[in-house]
Formats: C-alpha cells, sequence, structure tokens
C-alpha cells in the first residue's frame, strides 16, 4: 500500500517535472516542440524548414552526413523525397535518394568567395554549439548595422549572435525568400525558426525514438526499484 | 543436464560447490549501508563499458578522416547505434560519478588509514586509470577540441622523449600523425583491462583487511536483495541521463569535426576531467603540468601517513568539515577549468589548488592530531 502511493508520487513527479520543463518552454518567445523533456519534432515545421535550407543555404553549405532518402523522417512520402531529389542538380545529373545533401559550392571556391572562411558542414551543427537550436534562430536573426565604433573586417558582416560579432557569411534569409506550401507566412523570424528545426532534427535524428523508449524503461525501473526495495525489506526483516 | 553428468562434473570440477560456498553463502557483516554496494556497481559499469566498446570497435575507425565520420556513421546509420554510443558515454559519466564518490566516501570515513592503505591506493590507481582511459576515448573522438587537445598533449609527450624507450612514441605514436589514433584507440582499450585487474585486487586487498563482523550474513539472498536495490536506482538514474541527457557534461563545440587550421580558445574537457584539467594548468610549461598532476595524487596515495590519528578511532568533526570542504575546493576547481581563462579565473584557479595542497600537507596532519588526543 504504502509502497504503491510512493510509486505513484515518483511517477508523478517524473511526469510533472517534464512537462513542468516543457511548459517554461513554450512561454518563451522563441520555442521548438522538440525541446520539452517529452517533446517531439514538429514534422510540418522539419517540412518548411527543409525548404528554407535547400533555397536559401545548401547553394553555400553541406549536410553531408544526410542522404536526401533521410527526408522520409520529416513526414514525406519516398514519392515526395523523390520529386523534390529530381529538381536538384548535381554537376549534370538529377540527385537521388542515395545522393548525400552536399553543397552547390566547391569548398576551393567557398573559401575564396568568402574571405578565406569556409561555411562549415550543417549536418552537426546544432549539436556543436550552445544552445544550438536558439543560437541558429539568434544567429540568422542577428543581422545588423554595426555600432558606430565598430570597423568591419573587408567581406564581413554584423551579426550580435556571432561571437567576436563579425562574420564571413552574408544575411542569407530575407522574408518571402521562399513561398511555404502549407500556407504560413514567410517571415524572416519564421524561415529562420523552421530551418533551425529542421538542423536540429538534423543533428539528433533519434530524438522522438529516444524519448519515446526513455519514458517506457523510466516507467519500468521506477517499479523495478520498488520491486527490489519492497523483496530486500522483506528478506532482511528479522536481521536488522 | 542428467544426474549422472551432473556428478561426473562435480567429481572432476566441483564449481556448483564451490560458487555455493564462495559466493552463496559466503558470511558478510549483517550491518551494511547502501554505498557498500559501489564496488558492485563500479566493477558492473566497467564491464558493461567493456561491452558497448567492443561493439563500437566494430564500427570506429582510427584515423585522421575516419574517426570523426565513422563516429556520425554510428550515430545515424548503424542499427541503435545512437543507443549504443549513448550508453557508453553515459556509462563513462556514471562510472566517474561513482568511483569519485567512493573515493569521498573513503576520505570521510577514514577507510584509507592501516591497514586500508593498499585498499585506499588501487582505489587511487584505479581512478588514475580511468582518467587516462577516459581521456584517450575523448581523444578518440576527434572532434574540433579534443583533436588539438591531443595534438597538444603528444607534443607534451614528445617533450619527455629522454625518457628510456621513447614511451610517448610507443604509447601515442608520437606527434599527431597518422598513426595517432590508431594507438590511442589501442591504449583505450588496453588500459580499461588493466583496470579490471586493479579491481580484482582492490577486492582481494580488502577481504584481507576487513574487520572481524559480529553478525554475518550469507551473502545471498541477503546481500543479493540489498545490491539489487542499489543496482536498480543505479540503472534508473543511468536510463534517465541516456534517454534525457545524453549529451550531459560534454563540451558540445567538440560535435564539430576538427578543424587542422582553427585551435578552439577554450579547451573544455568532459565534466569528470575539469579539475585534472585545471591541475595540469597550475603551473606553467608541460613539465610543470605534468608535476603539478602527479603531485596532486600523491598526496592523495600519501593519506595514510599524512592522518596523524589512531587508526582505530572515528575521525572527528572538524576532520570531516574539511574534507566536505575539500570536496566542494575540487568542484569549484573544475568549474574555474570549464570557464576558460581569464584573469580573475587564473587567480582563483591557484587559490582552489593552494587549498587542495593545504588540505593534505597542513590542514590534515594538524587537525587529526589534536582531534584524536
Ligand atoms: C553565400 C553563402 C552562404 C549562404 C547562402 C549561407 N551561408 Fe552560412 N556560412 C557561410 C560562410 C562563408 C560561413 C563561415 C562564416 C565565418 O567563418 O565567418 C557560414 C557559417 C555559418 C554557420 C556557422 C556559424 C558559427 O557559429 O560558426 C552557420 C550555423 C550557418 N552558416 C548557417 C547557415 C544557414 C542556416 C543558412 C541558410 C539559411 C546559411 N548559413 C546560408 C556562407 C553562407
Amino acid at each position: 500500500m504504502k509502497l504503491g502511493i510512493s510509486a505513484a508520487a515518483l511517477l508523478a513527479a517524473f511526469l510533472a517535472f517534464g512537462s513542468a520543463a516543457y511548459a517554461e518552454d513554450t512561454l518563451s518567445p522563441l520555442h521548438w516542440q522538440s525541446q520539452g523533456t517529452f517533446g517531439s519534432y514538429d514534422q510540418a515545421a522539419l517540412q518548411r524548414g527543409f525548404l528554407v535550407y535547400q533555397t536559401a543555404c545548401a547553394s553555400c553549405h553541406s549536410a553531408n552526413a544526410l542522404h536526401y532518402r533521410d527526408l522520409t523522417a520529416l513526414g514525406l512520402t519516398t514519392e515526395q523525397v523523390a520529386d523534390i531529389t529530381a529538381s536538384i542538380k548535381l554537376d549534370n545529373r538529377p540527385a537521388t535518394l542515395d545522393d548525400r545533401l552536399i553543397s552547390a559550392l566547391p569548398k576551393s571556391q567557398a573559401a575564396a568567395a568568402f574571405g578565406g572562411a569556409v561555411p562549415p558542414d550543417l549536418s552537426n551543427i546544432v549539436a556543436a554549439r550552445p544552445k544550438g537550436t536558439e543560437y541558429i534562430y539568434n544567429l540568422l536573426t542577428g543581422y545588423q548595422a554595426p555600432p558606430a565604433d565598430v570597423t568591419l573586417m573587408a567581406k564581413h558582416y554584423y551579426n550580435a549572435a556571432y561571437p567576436g560579432n563579425q562574420i564571413a557569411m552574408p544575411a542569407p534569409l530575407t522574408d518571402n525568400a521562399v513561398t511555404y506550401a502549407d500556407g504560413t507566412k514567410a517571415t524572416t523570424a519564421q524561415e529562420a525558426s523552421d530551418v533551425a528545426a529542421f538542423l536540429t532534427w538534423a543533428s539528433d535524428p533519434n530524438l522522438d525514438a529516444r524519448k519515446q523508449i526513455g519514458l517506457r524503461a523510466v516507467i519500468f525501473l521506477i517499479f523495478l526499484t520498488l520491486l527490489a526495495i519492497a523483496t530486500k525489506r522483506k528478506i532482511w526483516r528479522d536481521v536488522a | 543436464m542428467s544426474d549422472q553428468t551432473k556428478s561426473w562434473l562435480d567429481s572432476r570440477l566441483p564449481l556448483a560447490a564451490c560458487f555455493r560456498a564462495q559466493v552463496c553463502d559466503k558470511p558478510l557483516p549483517a550491518n551494511r549501508p547502501y554505498l557498500s554496494a559501489l564496488g558492485t556497481l563500479i566493477t558492473g559499469t566497467l564491464i558493461f563499458l567493456m561491452l558497448s566498446g567492443a561493439v563500437l570497435s566494430a564500427y570506429y575507425v582510427a584515423s585522421d578522416h575516419g574517426a570523426y565520420n565513422s563516429i556520425q556513421f554510428i550515430m545515424r546509420n548503424v542499427n541503435d547505434g545512437w543507443l549504443i554510443r549513448s550508453f557508453h558515454a553515459t556509462g563513462t559519466t556514471m562510472l566517474f560519478a561513482a568511483v569519485y564518490l567512493a573515493i569521498f566516501h573513503a576520505l570521510i570515513t577514514g577507510a584509507y588509514r592501516l591497514p586500508g592503505e593498499l585498499v585506499w591506493g588501487l582505489k587511487l590507481a584505479f581512478l588514475l586509470l580511468m582518467m587516462l582511459v577516459g581521456y584517450l576515448g575523448y581523444a578518440m573522438q576527434d572532434g574540433a577540441v579534443s583533436h588539438w587537445s591531443l595534438h597538444d598533449v603528444t607534443l607534451a609527450g614528445a617533450g619527455l622523449s629522454s625518457f628510456p624507450g621513447n614511451i610517448s612514441n610507443w604509447v601515442l605514436g608520437g606527434p599527431a600523425g597518422h598513426g595517432t589514433l590508431g594507438h590511442v584507440a589501442m591504449m583505450h582499450g588496453l588500459l580499461t583491462f588493466i583496470a579490471l585487474g586493479v579491481l580484482v585486487l582492490h577486492y582481494y586487498a580488502k577481504q584481507a583487511v576487513a574487520p572481524v563482523a559480529k553478525k554475518t550474513v550469507p551473502l545471498h539472498p541477503y546481500y543479493t536483495s540489498h545490491h539489487f536495490v542499489a543496482v536498480s536506482v543505479y540503472v534508473l538514474l543511468f536510463a534517465v541521463l541516456v534517454f534525457f541527457a545524453p549529451h550531459l557534461g560534454e563540451n558540445p563545440l567538440n560535435a564539430a569535426p576538427a578543424n587542422p587550421l582553427l585551435v578552439p580558445a577554450v579547451m573544455t574537457p568532459p565534466w569528470y576531467l575539469l579539475p585534472a584539467a585545471a591541475v595540469t594548468h597550475a603551473l606553467p610549461g608541460t613539465e610543470g603540468g605534468i608535476v603539478a598532476f602527479f603531485a596532486a595524487f600523491a598526496v592523495l596515495f600519501a593519506m595514510p601517513w599524512l592522518d596523524r590519528s589512531d587508526p582505530r578511532s572515528e575521525p572527528g568533526f572538524l576532520y570531516k568539515l574539511l574534507v566536505v570542504i575539500l570536496g566542494l575546493d575540487v568542484i569549484a576547481l573544475g568549474m574555474t577549468a570549464a570557464a576558460g581563462p581569464s584573469t580573475i579565473n587564473a587567480i582563483l584557479m591557484i587559490i582552489f589548488i593552494g587549498w587542495y595542497f593545504l588540505h593534505f600537507l597542513v590542514l590534515t596532519p594538524l587537525v587529526t592530531a589534536r582531534e584524536s588526543k
């Protein structure tokens, strides 16, 4: 009886902690559904994010760890992905499902174009920056006119979010840079938020599976622990 | 097994009887705290790490261009590869948490005192080995940070090449070259087996000096049920981290591939190496760092003799308070290493390291001598 109550209490605490973290998250101006303890990816946002990536980033950046076939995880059918790849040109042929998301710009040319700065591969970029999802959003919306006391280096732009504030990447997003199929208004902020969601998925494609298995494992282990405590008490009853 | 085969086996190799006598019926003290399960947890975790590491090694490529990409392949394309790697990374976190706790527990209870000095020494040897193995595992990822850290370490090793047999080349394959990661991976595995051996020695050494208990109970079912509780709680914690915080205590910058042209400003290692990293930056130069690191371990090894109290007495209140402060001091030291270089940080680091040595070399002898009077 007592154990049953503590089991319920422990489980409630775990779920409450998870949803509290989630609720707190929804209140912030920047909110991605995947960030709560039990939050999963918003597939509509991922699909919009891929469109932004393909339109506004892929000309300079690659996402080499991804293949086009992986895009079915965004909720697209294989046929839909095949339609997308058919419209993407690699050297002298259309892309296929088994091609990697390479950049349209060869590395050697890229370095020359941006004063020695090479656009990094974006497959793992969200994992590779502290608070990666927010960072991508802030970076893409952080272009500003430089303060009066700052002289920019050649071929650099002022960005509030970038460490050192001078980045070689020209602002990649503008309002209506893409047209969303689902009718969402394509503001710069919306595009930044969606591409941040897409890159979060690219860095951590197993997030949904991880949390689903995790929830089941934790519930199972809470009961196992209580069972262990009950067993131990019974066995040791006449010792202590 | 038929009765006939069983009696034949028992007459030739009495495994079952031996198991019953040595394990099941083994008499153990009737009154033990849950922390006494730490040894079981540490051994279990080490074996778990060896198994998950063996699986990962089937896919890991130890080369300059292969290492990072092979880990990405494990995370993305190998079935459940992300889970195995997460087990391995989080297992390391759990192992270090348990080892640090065990060391702290031995310090605060005075377990290092005679006749426990060898048990204590083996504990420290295990920690030292785990730090090396942990560091090598971190270096194996060849990320934007660990790549440069390994570069520095191999250079430092080359500076020590006056050692007989040129240990550094033998162990690390010389200054970051093509063979380096292969050597690192090899040592990562090899030292783990040595560490397992140290755990076995620790187990027997502890048995040899264990005080005779007034009242005992057989291992099974008493200790099995007791440890079942400890293991379940530990695994529960483990699962929460694996599934909800798989990158806890890692430096995110290291998730990017190494850039041979860009040295990171702050080379923050994983959490369990932070205090050690701070100590190696305490004295200038490579040699200074190595001297400081081994000095920090040397005072720990010397504890049985720095403590002036009667080994049979309970540690005094002031002594215990000082051990708690020492624990906080080491955590604070790790935080200065995580925060990166700045003047204020450098000063704090010196203060925290100073306190560490003051604790062992001055305060411990003074306080223990006074408290046991
Ligand atoms: C015109 C080419 C170009 C386009 C288009 C472009 N980038 Fe970049 N990007 C660069 C360059 C060049 C750098 C390297 C900047 C530096 O090192 O100063 C860079 C760097 C970055 C970084 C790394 C910042 C850091 O912290 O190191 C991120 C993230 C990034 N880009 C995201 C994006 C996203 C998302 C898009 C699409 C919305 C995009 N980029 C479009 C050229 C481009």
